[in-house]
């Protein structure tokens, strides 16, 4: 829930590219917001930056750029990545750019979707122990059956729907950055 | 009751869907027809569909059944089965859809370049299909004892043989129609009677039999949670629903990637409205029918209720519907099954030819239908969580890893399938003796996905690594298929 917001509010620099790409060879400054190395490869850094940075700053707040240095779960998918550009070489040759946008494409939907899937389980994990939490509520009844046995039956679909939703438009613009850098004359 | 009722609600389920299903027939020509419905289903259609095949016995009559028995416990089956839906959409549905591959077989061999990934992957798939259908036939056998009278049998080969019938007959193209139908006789089905019940138990007509404080005890309340269980469940139930073969195959049918979101999107909408109405009942049951709190029994609640509150006509009308309701759930998710199981029986076995799609249609209603018939059932919620657990320690590694990572290898998956086969298997199998030998240690067999997931996809992992010599060499251009949008 809050990444997904936290993502809103960075997209305003980010969102430029789908309608006015932006000169080749000069990446707009406010884009280079993310400063870790992440690909050994000079061109590839560039291009991985401009597509990848919506979900990396997405995520920025709880250590996604880091994602490439973290040796953690997600470290275990996207340490390939790395490895795959140390194979590269320095020329930046067309189908090598778009191998590079590709992956950080794959990159950006994986950042999302574990995003989106720990907000979930956090989400839900709040809830319900607020729920535990708050005695008066077993208390309380509504219709006859006490309000915490109403919010754990029907509170969790909603929170699970509105993640639903941000997910599918977060994706979809990522695919629509994506689309707009690939096709780039 | 009156077994009339019973019979005409039945009967008339069964005529619907076959004749759907022969409406089906004369639009079905080639192979992709039969397949994956030559991929122009809409998403509004297809989402109703999957909703109608997901929603099975364990969703229809067993949820209500479980908070019967033991109250919030049975809450989370429902949010489960439906957070299920938010995980496939955020690792599988659009992906899946890309990889242009008709099953789970098809993507592992596909992905992994192996045969050997593809075979083990189709065995699997094979056993969680049958175990999953196995529930439905006695859903059937039970809802076909409590109405008609008739013994439990006839239900069970009633199901099993239409079935087999429609979709040897039609095979997918009608069965997204059959499907789509059913989710909305099943959601109409739970809807009327429940809002005719709430009517009449607000007007003061019928009193509840045990007083707020007794049917909703604190001891079943949320503060009672089971943590090791309830996150146990979790992990099967939101895993678990990622490596469904019948969920899964639905999702070729969608015209692209974004369009399969936009499905998963509208499904999840759908259960959870849905899920309303089998948890409501479930609650007014708890007041109304504690007597029937019996493992084994509960599972009847929703067939009951009805003609317990409103005796007469009225009732007779609310439980023919609720009859019907409940044949559209065994009959839904039990094509939907079969229809994936002979499309991977058929390619991998039979050359994937019509007429092999029509053998394997056969052998896969058979066969369940066997082990139908020689085994009790002890509650549908809790043997269908059993499957997914199953599913959630042996498909759903290989699956996401597959789609997200490079570095899986086909002796990666192969062995992360086999342990996570052989963890969750050999758990399930040993709940008898471990309740009785080690009672302390029963909560870890009983509910083995929480260990179960992190062990097998490790392995897979970990084997992956070793063996990173043979990553796949396409392996790029084929994750580039998967994840790069479609125009």
């Amino acid at each position: 829930m809050t990444a997904p917001t936290g993502d809103d509010e960075v997209e305003p620099p980010g969102s430029a590219p789908p309608g006015s790409p932006a000169p080749p060879g000069s990446p707009a400054p406010p884009r280079v917001r993310v400063t870790a190395p992440r690909i050994p490869v000079r061109g590839a850094q560039r291009a991985g930056e401009a597509s990848g940075s919506s979900t990396t700053d997405a995520t920025g707040a709880t250590g996604g750029t880091g994602a490439f240095r973290r040796p953690g779960a997600t470290g275990a998918f996207s340490t390939p990545g790395a490895q795959r550009g140390a194979d590269a070489t320095d020329e930046p040759d067309a189908s090598d750019v778009r191998g590079v946008y590709v992956r950080s494409l794959i990159r950006s939907q994986l950042q999302l979707g574990l995003v989106c899937a720990a907000a979930f389980v956090l989400a839900t994990t709040l809830f319900v122990l607020a729920i535990v939490w708050t005695p008066a509520l077993d208390e309380s009844f509504i219709a006859g059956v006490p309000v915490s046995w109403l919010l754990l039956a029907f509170g969790v679909y909603p929170l699970a729907l509105t993640i639903a939703a941000l997910y599918v438009w977060a994706a979809a613009r990522n695919e629509s950055r994506y689309r707009s850098l690939a096709e780039e004359p | 009751m009156s077994p009339a009722v019973g019979y005409t609600a039945i009967a008339l389920v069964a005529v619907v869907s076959i004749l759907i299903g022969f409406y089906g027939l004369r639009v079905s020509r080639t192979t992709s027809d039969f397949y994956v419905a030559s991929r122009t289903v809409r998403p509004w259609w297809n989402a109703s569909a999957i909703g109608g095949e997901y929603l099975s016995a364990a969703s229809f009559l067993g949820v209500a059944g479980l908070i019967l028995l033991t109250g919030t416990g049975g809450l989370w089956f429902p949010i489960g089965y439906t957070a299920g839906y938010l995980m496939l959409l955020l690792f599988v549905a659009a992906p899946l859809r890309r990889s242009g591959a008709y099953t789970i077989p098809d993507f592992t061999g596909a992905r992994l370049d192996s045969l050997t990934a593809r075979r083990v992957t189709s065995t699997l798939v094979i056993v969680v299909g049958w175990f999953y259908i196995v529930p439905q036939l006695q859903g059937a056998a039970l809802t076909v004892r409590i109405t008609t009278g008739l013994p439990s049998w006839v239900g069970s080969v009633a199901v099993a043989v239409i079935v087999a019938g429609v979709v040897a007959a039609g095979g997918m193209r009608s069965i997204t129609f059959v499907q789509a139908f059913q989710f909305w006789l099943k959601l109409t089905a739970l809807a009327v009677p429940l809002v005719a019940l709430l009517i009449i138990v607000n007007g003061g007509a019928v009193a509840p039999e045990l007083e707020p404080a007794a049917a909703f005890p604190a001891g079943a309340g949320p503060g009672a949670l089971d943590t090791y269980r309830t996150i146990s469940l979790m992990v099967a139930l939101l895993l678990g629903t990622l490596g469904l073969p019948h969920v899964l195959v639905r999702f070729y049918t969608n015209p692209d990637g974004t369009a399969a979101r936009r499905t998963t999107l509208i499904v999840l909408g759908l259960l959870s409205v849905f899920y309303l109405f089998p948890t409501a009942f479930g609650l007014l049951g708890r007041a109304f029918a504690p007597d029937l709190a019996v493992s084994g029994e509960a599972d009847a609640l929703i067939l009951v209720l009805p003609d317990r509150l409103v005796p007469g006509p009225v009732g007779q009308l609310l439980t023919a519907f609720v009859i019907a309701g409940a044949f559209a759930a065994f009959l839904s998710t039990s094509s939907g099954l079969v229809v994936s199981l002979a499309g991977v029986i058929s390619q991998d076995l039979l050359g994937g030819s019509v007429r092999g799609f029509r053998a394997a249609a056969l052998i896969s209603s058979l066969v369940p239908l066997a082990v139908a018939l020689i085994t009790e059932s002890t509650g549908l919620a809790g043997s269908v969580g059993l499957v997914f657990a199953f599913t959630a320690s042996t498909l759903c590694p290989v699956l996401l890893l597959g789609i997200w990572w490079r570095g899986l290898t086909a002796r990666g998956a192969i062995c992360g399938m086999l342990v996570g086969a052989l963890l969750s298997g050999s758990a399930i199998i040993a709940v008898p003796a471990v309740a009785a030998a080690a009672p302390a240690w029963s909560a870890f067999v009983e509910q083995p996905a929480a260990w179960t997931v992190p062990i097998a996809a490790a392995v897979t992992i970990l084997v992956s690594r070793i063996d990173r010599a043979r990553v796949p060499r396409g392996v790029d251009a084929f994750l580039a298929r998967l994840h790069v949008p479609e125009r």
